[in-house]
């Protein structure tokens, strides 16, 4: 039931999948089936996330801009 | 050889050569001699190509002249060339030296060239060591190491190595449009072209690579000539991109001129646009709608898993009031069933006593209607007795009766009768009328 393992969007869908084919076999009793909803809403929304991630619109940026970001984060967090 | 010596015929007559000699001993030293001369390069081009089971033989020529050269087979195998790579017109380079056949009885002799290397020159040079470069990275396992990453369905950051200002870019970014992929990009634009390349093009994946957040990165370049690609057959470049711990997307050659970038990648793509959507395996729109339908899904299970549930309690909780007025009603529909037999078995009863009264009362009456019958006939035969015939004989009379039994009431008749019966009480007695004189 712990979702550690599929954070990541492939890992998340494929058990996302695999909940909802074993909720559709009719299989899972009542308790078995409520813990599968909220496991599976917890991936819709963790897969919702990742999607919006890639949908807020393209952002360009050059290596050493990046690169320039990653110095200021880590001096801030030093 | 005593006896050869012997039979050796006379020199010509005034030259000063010495000999005569036979002349399998002077081939057989001819090739001694030949196989002593220093070993050397020979370069130009193969013609009049042709293979034996054992020996490839070949002329090499320029415009000054041509030596013929053989070769074994298994030392051209080795070499491991292309298939079509030495052909008629080949330049090429051959090591070795001259050697000579020095023939049998039957067979002819033969002067060639020995080759024991060879390499081809030019075009064909660049496709060989590029084969065999392959071959070897091959061999160390580096093209295993990049196809064994997981790749992400859908990456967050992308990084690209390509020109800058290539039409590549722009294929790139179409490519992702395609996917409706709207993330972060990060160019690390570096020289694609010639060979001096391949260190900026290594420098820019390995820090791509460096950055935590890069998920993917592709590598892309319009095509062009092998010696144009040539920079993405750098060995130090291919080992760099097969270290990686983030999976690399090529796109730099085609199916004609397969760089060994392409081989070392994780995924080897023709085009630019190809390459992004390879980077980016999940269509996002298809991706939300699917996502919108599982969710869908998910919420519909656990609906109908709850409120089926409930009705299947709601209908066990009213089970037992059901039974209950059910059985109530059954016990109500057997009283009902119990009063109307009682009453039907009550007025049955009562007709039935009815009846058996009525009975009795005429078996009363016929019985009283019998007792004063029988207090009738008992009158009756009382006043019966009391006229008897027999109790008045039983007194002491007699009864005088005629022949046939009737009575003889007078003395007339019993004169007339002369015989006559006397009836007493216990017995009859005959007798006879005597006339009176």
């Amino acid at each position: 039931m712990s979702q550690e393992p599929t954070q990541n969007y492939e890992g998340a869908t494929a058990r996302l999948e695999a909940i909802i084919e074993r909720l559709d076999s009719g299989e899972a009793g009542l308790r078995e089936t409520l813990d599968l909803c909220r496991e599976g809403r917890g991936l819709v929304e963790f897969c919702a996330g990742e999607l919006d991630a890639v949908g807020k619109g393209l952002e360009e940026l050059r290596l050493d801009e990046l690169v320039t970001r990653l110095e200021r984060g880590a001096a801030d967090a030093a | 050889m005593q006896e050869r010596l012997e039979e050796r015929p006379a020199g010509i007559d005034g030259s000063a050569l010495p000999g005569p000699w036979p002349v399998g001993q002077y081939a057989t030293r001819l090739r001694a001699w030949l196989r002593e001369r220093p070993r050397l390069q020979l370069f130009g081009e193969v013609w009049n190509l042709r293979t034996s089971r054992a020996r490839i033989y070949f002329e090499l020529r320029d415009a000054q002249g041509a030596v013929p050269c053989g070769m074994w087979r298994d030392d051209f195998d080795a070499l491991g060339l292309p298939a079509g790579a030495v052909v008629d017109g080949t330049k090429v380079v051959v090591a070795g030296g001259p050697d000579f056949y020095p023939g049998t009885g039957t067979a002819s002799p033969a002067f060639s060239f020995h080759v024991g290397d060879l390499r081809v020159a030019g075009e064909g040079d660049l496709l060989a060591q590029l084969e065999r470069l392959r071959k070897r990275l091959d061999a160390e396992g580096l093209f295993v190491p990049q196809k064994a990453l997981a790749r992400p369905t859908l990456p967050r950051v992308i990084g690209v190595v390509t020109g800058e200002g290539g039409k590549a870019r722009d294929d790139v970014l179409a490519g992702l449009a395609r996917r409706g992929w709207e993330g972060r990009v990060v160019w690390a634009f570096a020289p694609v072209q010639d060979r001096h390349a391949a260190p900026r093009i290594a420098r820019a994946l390995s820090d791509l690579a460096a950055c935590p957040e890069v998920d993917v990165i592709v590598v892309a370049r319009g095509g062009g000539s092998l010696a144009d690609l040539f920079c993405f057959c750098d060995e130090a470049l291919c080992r760099t991109v097969a270290l990686l711990r983030v999976p690399v997307v090529a796109s730099v050659g085609h199916h004609t001129d397969r760089t060994l970038l392409d081989d070392v990648a994780a995924v080897s793509c023709s085009t630019p646009t190809h390459a992004a959507e390879a980077a980016v395996p999940c269509h996002c729109a298809q991706a939300r709608a699917d996502l919108h339908r599982q969710a869908g899904r998910l919420a519909g299970h656990g609906r109908r898993a709850v409120v089926q549930r409930a009705r299947t309690l709601a209908h066990l909780s009213r089970a037992p009031g059901e039974h209950v007025a059910r059985e109530h009603a059954r016990l109500h529909q057997r009283l009902r069933e119990i009063r109307a037999a009682t009453r039907r078995r009550a007025h049955g009863e009562r007709a039935l006593s009815t009846r058996r009264a009525l009975v009795l009362d005429r078996k009363a009456t016929a019985a009283a209607q019998a007792a004063r019958r029988h207090a009738g006939l008992d009158a009756l035969a009382a006043a019966l007795a009391a006229h008897d015939p027999q109790r008045t004989l039983e007194r002491g009379y007699a009864l005088v009766e005629d022949g046939e039994g009737g009575p003889v009431t007078s003395a007339a008749a019993a004169r007339a009768q002369r015989a006559v019966r006397l009836r007493f009480a216990d017995a009859a007695v005959d007798a006879t009328i005597e006339q009176e004189p």
